[in-house]
């Protein structure tokens, strides 16, 4: 379990009117309080606000394991077991299926390099019934919430395993089951989802929020600001957790924005906001378990931005050599250094506290065997065909207008006319099993 | 006060000079205001009964007197009582909305579920999909058609594709977007445009444009309690132009079905929203001329119901469409094609289609603009003599 503390909401109260009396705008403890509407403080001093507080990146540990504050030791061991389990899985997953690609086993896929903490540990912090919504480099929520290795390549491929029957490109990750709602390829769309599944939330009373990922890139369309801006006006218990890692495919942050990073805007809008260590497992967890506490007390939203790098390229379509050459990787050099790689972090943390003995045997030891087991499921998907080509008429609407009917009738004709024109021996004979008989696939 | 008396530089006896002389100018025609949609419509009675072979009801005599937009305000505050989980917001909506649409509605139901939301239309839309996500029945308001544009990603890229591309374990069925549509006699470039046709390209939407209000409450409710996500565009100077006895019990008008408004035999009429009225003085002037027009109705854009046409094309032969939205890949570009596809032989001449022109929509010009019922009468009348006025060269092999 986690034991956290949170400041309540007295607490809160009084620091906010301490804030009030040194003339300083607090945000409420519950969303829209009317005090902060037509009233205004004036001066007589013109002064334009060119500065503000420079906001820090919050770590609860250093490079080495060495915690700063015994309050931040809020994970157990079975708990952290768990996740760094999770991240050495992830992170051998990533480079079976990089390797997939290069032999053209597969036709796409994303690694996550050095950012394999932010999904379990986000996962590990909020409650089973919390929801999330994807932009793509997350594949260690999911796992958290209960995706496999072998359905992630199942879906990477669209197999008849797939549980979105190969329809969409990779990562469109839906299921309800495990409380993911559906992403999409497009930057910033889902913020306004989840502005919105978290009102739906608060309105019925339910002890639930939706966690949103998305990149700094995503942080510069319009949907950001119309997500955030209507999750803080309206009231929606949704955490935005941005995932600042320096790169939006070859644009770096200095291409991105000017101002000091995503967090600011957070408050701009009206809601908390922290930067924390995307590195560092023990800071992820307790600023996100501070954060559901503060969702549900005060209705509103929280952002979380997480300080990371993306150690991979962008994606397999992607070569980062050549944008990241030499001069700018010497350059990088004392950020990267200065956050270190999470699951080294983690483990020398657990050495020190005596639940792991020799954590650079046992991750290399948990590494091999589950690339072992990637190599064996890499097989079997391949030998697994994509569900049957009539799916791909299915599911525009509830039931099929004419129109489609019409079509499906035509490519069906034209499809027995000339077989040898089609892949067909890629494609399954079967009628697709729905997905409520499949069982999961461990 | 005496008259003599002055505020500023004009005396109260001269204020009151003008204001009569203004009074009587206000009294001139509609003729004489540049923004005026053109002549006067013809005398004619709009207002329709109950279809009673599509709607099956259980009070018939419990009918009132509703404009499109207290019919609008009915259709939500059914809804809204019997789905606990259904929220109607947009900008203004609080309040009652800028076409009063949802007037007293928050009043009724608090402010969780009929609220403001802030000038965003791609927030919105955004906004709503996540909520039909997680399981409600949302009813975003955007609150002119011209400004359905920052929507459109989500509505092209998410709402249409929810269901299919998770196979089915998500839909955006309980998202139904209410819209204002169309020519409003001074609206210009941006407060007239009739976007369907956009949309009608987006497979997994579906479209839908009521005439009068008793269209309007049954296919609204329809729409809502569909299993697909669909916009809903109001005709907005119907809103209290068209008034019919709407019967006050909750019904529902079916989806994808096209409705004979008059049969004929000559030549098939087909349009859509505030178009009917101009298909049925059109229909009046062609009577006049001996022309037996069959008008039917379109009501859902996509997927539009091609069997009523086409079985209504294959009896006259002459096929009119027309829509606000300009001509080039309107709507009646597609069901042209269709129809020109299934009913080639059956057709005496070309389907022809009387829209608006490939301008941004004017402002001063509108009267010129719009397909009124003069280009209607002259196009049908051009449709019956087409055999006459071409000479058919028939090559014998």
């Amino acid at each position: 379990g986690i034991n956290a503390e949170y400041m309540g909401q007295e607490v809160g109260m009084i620091r906010n009117a301490i804030k009030k009396a040194f003339g300083m705008r607090a945000l409420s403890t519950t969303w829209k309080n009317m005090d902060n509407y037509y009233k205004y403080d004036y001066t007589n001093k013109m002064e334009f606000i060119d500065h503000t507080m420079r906001f820090p990146v919050f770590r609860a540990m250093d490079l080495e394991g060495n915690v700063f504050d015994k309050k931040y030791e809020i994970g157990d061991k079975e708990t952290l077991t768990k996740i760094l389990n999770m991240m050495v899985t992830h992170r051998e997953m990533d480079k079976v299926y990089l390797s997939l690609h290069r032999q053209g086993r597969i036709t796409f896929y994303m690694a996550t390099l050095f950012e394999e903490a932010i999904g379990p540990c986000i996962g590990a912090a909020i409650k089973p019934q919390d929801t999330g919504l994807l932009q793509y480099r997350e594949q260690g929520f999911i796992m958290w919430k209960g995706y496999t290795p072998r359905e992630i390549l199942h879906a990477v491929k669209g197999t008849t395993k797939d549980f979105n029957k190969g329809k969409c490109l990779v990562f469109i990750y839906a299921n309800p089951e495990r409380g993911i709602l559906p992403s999409s390829a497009l930057i910033g769309s889902k913020i306004g989802h989840a502005a919105g599944a978290g009102y739906a939330y608060r309105v019925n009373k339910e002890d639930k929020i939706i966690v949103n990922f998305f990149g700094e890139g995503a942080s510069s369309e319009g949907d950001f600001h119309a997500g955030l801006n209507f999750a803080s006006t309206l009231g929606s218990q949704t955490l935005f957790v941005c995932r600042n890692n320096g790169y939006a495919i070859s644009t770096p942050i200095y291409d991105q924005y000017a101002g000091d990073g995503i967090a600011p805007r957070g408050i701009g809008y009206g809601m908390p906001a922290i930067k924390v260590d995307g590195c560092d497992p023990l800071a992820i967890l307790y600023a996100t378990k501070q954060a559901r506490q503060m969702i549900m007390d005060r209705k509103g939203p929280v952002m979380i931005e997480t300080y990371s790098y993306r150690g991979g390229d962008h994606s397999t379509s992607d070569s980062s050599d050549a944008y990241r050459t030499k001069e700018v990787k010497a350059k990088l050099k004392p950020y990267i250094d200065s956050i270190g790689d999470p699951i080294i972090r983690l483990r020398k943390y657990m050495e020190k506290k005596g639940w792991l003995n020799n954590s650079e045997e046992y991750v290399t030891k948990f590494g091999e065997q589950v690339r072992a087991e990637c190599l064996e499921i890499a097989k079997e998907v391949d030998a697994t065909p994509h569900p049957h080509w009539k799916e791909m008429l299915e599911g525009v609407y509830k039931e099929n207008p004419w129109h489609i009917k019409e079509q499906h009738q035509e490519l069906e004709e034209h499809i027995n006319k000339h077989p040898e024109c089609f892949p067909l021996s890629s494609f399954s004979k079967q009628p697709t099993i729905h997905y409520h008989k499949l069982k999961k696939l461990s | 006060v005496s008259t003599q008396s002055t505020w500023g530089f004009i005396s109260f006896q001269d204020m009151h000079r003008v204001l009569r002389y203004t009074r009587q100018i206000a009294r001139l025609p509609a003729l004489c205001r540049a923004f005026s949609s053109g002549p006067p419509p013809l005398k004619m009675d709009f207002s329709e009964t109950v279809n009673t072979h599509e709607i099956k009801l259980k009070e018939p005599t419990k009918l009132k007197k509703m404009n499109i937009c207290q019919a609008v305000n009915n259709a939500l505050d059914t809804v809204l009582k019997a789905d606990s989980n259904s929220y109607v917001f947009g900008e203004d909506v609080k309040f009652g909305g800028v076409f009063r649409c949802t007037v007293g509605l928050n009043e009724k139901y608090g402010s969780d579920r009929v609220f403001n939301t802030p000038l965003s239309e791609q927030g919105i839309i955004g906004f709503a999909l996540g909520m039909a996500a997680a399981g409600c029945t949302p009813i975003p308001e955007i609150q002119f058609g011209d400004y359905i544009f920052p929507a459109f990603d989500q509505f092209v890229n998410e709402v249409a594709k929810y269901r299919y591309r998770t196979a089915g374990l998500y839909n955006a069925g309980g998202l139904t977007c209410r819209c204002t549509y169309g020519a409003v006699g001074h609206g210009g470039h941006y407060h007239s445009q009739a976007p369907e046709a956009h949309f009608m390209h987006t497979a997994g939407l579906t479209i839908v444009i009521p005439r009068n209000p008793i269209q309007t409450k049954g296919l609204l409710l329809s729409s809502i309690r569909s299993p697909d996500p669909v916009i809903f565009f109001e005709p907005k100077i119907l809103y209290r132009m068209s008034e019919d006895m709407v019967p006050e019990e909750d019904y529902e008008i079916p989806l994808r079905k096209a409705e004979v408004l008059q049969e004929g035999k000559d030549i098939t009429l087909l349009g859509y929203g505030a178009s009917i009225r101009q298909l049925k003085m059109a229909a009046k002037m062609a009577e006049e001329k001996g022309i037996s027009s069959e008008i039917i109705d379109l009501r859902t854009i996509l997927p539009y119901d091609i069997e009523t046409i086409e079985k209504s094309v294959k009896k006259t032969g002459r096929l009119l469409i027309t829509h606000e939205g300009p001509v080039t890949a309107g709507a009646g570009a597609e069901i042209a094609a269709k129809i020109h596809e299934r009913c080639f032989l059956h057709l005496h001449a070309p389907i022809a289609r009387v829209c608006g022109y490939d301008t941004p929509f004017p402002f001063v010009y509108e009267p010129f603009y719009l397909p009124n019922r003069f280009k209607l009468f002259d196009s049908m009348l051009q449709l019956m003599e087409y055999q006459l006025n071409h000479i058919h060269i028939i090559k014998l092999s």
